[in-house]
């Protein structure tokens, strides 16, 4: 009994140091968001629930809607890919992981026009937001979370 | 030519005889003291030898003697080898101790990734490394980037570019 607890304790123990080490792949959700104030607002989509404060208070919307969107899970943390609507979109490239986060690439059409690029070492657990241009009445937004 | 103290040695030991035992007692001054001084030889060689001489073992004791001499010096360097090789160290404290120094090395390995995490709290927030606008589409364009710390988001801000017709908000 006392030998195989012996055995067991650094047993388990090793299971759980390992367990607690290892990482899995991960998701990244892109969306490209139309933020507007409306009289009667529609639910924020799921995927945006957990920066619904941020969005309300630093955009000044009460409603936001997704035109566009793209969920890809990273291996390599080199793939890429491409968020779309009618006339924006949104392409991903992933250039390397890091124990923070992904390197990534971003660049913003409107059709085949280049608005907006810029390079962000996206966290696992800070979501990215951007201010894109005047749509309407609204805001074009877009949003990079790591599910 | 003997002298005197040697044929007296042995005239005490009875070893003179003949014409040499003749001439040296002829040759005594006071030869009655000179035999009471025998006699008392005599008898102090017999006390000696009967109180020191060394008793002449038997076979059967001696056999019994060096026997017993054999057993005590195993016995004793039997107990000597015990005392020798005997350890604290046993097998089952050797397991247990191996058991536990790898369990406090492991809760010492996850304290030490458990602090690790605090120093990736720079990089816990997402990073913005550079961003560009179009000069030639937005001429008035400006970039701004913050990061909102309390709620874990990072934001960049473009401020003047090209206004676009509720169209373009289209699925």
């Amino acid at each position: 009994m006392g030998r195989s607890l012996a055995f067991l304790i650094p047993f388990v123990s090793l299971i759980a140091v390992a367990a607690s080490g290892s990482q899995g792949a991960e998701t990244v959700w892109s969306g490209l968001v139309i933020a507007e104030n409306v009289v009667q607002p529609q639910p924020i989509p799921t995927e945006l629930t957990r920066i619904e404060g941020v969005l309300k208070k630093f955009f000044g919307y009460n409603q936001f809607q997704v035109i566009g969107q793209s969920q890809k899970t990273l291996k390599t943390g080199q793939e890429d890919w491409l968020a779309t609507s009618k006339f924006f979109g949104l392409h991903v490239d992933a250039q390397g992981e890091s124990a923070a986060g992904y390197v990534l690439n971003l660049k913003l059409y409107k059709e085949k026009e280049l608005l907006l690029e810029t390079d962000a070492k996206l966290s696992k657990r800070s979501p990215l937001v951007i201010k894109g241009p005047q749509v309407g009445s609204g805001q074009l937004l877009l949003v990079l979370v790591i599910q | 030519m003997k002298t005197f103290e040697e044929k007296w040695t042995a005239w005490l030991d009875g070893q003179l005889s003949g014409r040499e035992l003749s001439e040296f007692e002829a040759s005594l001054p006071d030869k009655a003291a000179a035999e009471a001084e025998k006699a008392d030889a005599k008898k102090l060689s017999a006390l000696l030898k009967r109180e020191l001489g060394i008793s002449a073992l038997t076979n059967e004791e001696f056999f019994s003697h060096q026997l017993h001499e054999r057993i005590r010096e195993s016995s004793v360097s039997s107990v000597e080898r015990e005392a020798r090789g005997s350890t604290w160290w046993t097998i089952p404290r050797l397991l247990w101790t191996g058991t536990a120094s790898l369990t406090v090395f492991l809760i010492f390995t996850m304290f030490v990734m458990r602090d690790k995490n605090p120093t990736e709290e720079s990089q816990y927030l997402t990073q913005i490394l550079n961003a560009r606008v179009d000069p030639v589409v937005s001429p008035n364009a400006s970039v701004s980037m913050f990061e909102v710390k309390q709620d874990r988001v990072t934001v960049l801000w473009t401020e003047g570019l090209q206004s676009l017709p509720a169209d373009y908000a289209a699925k």
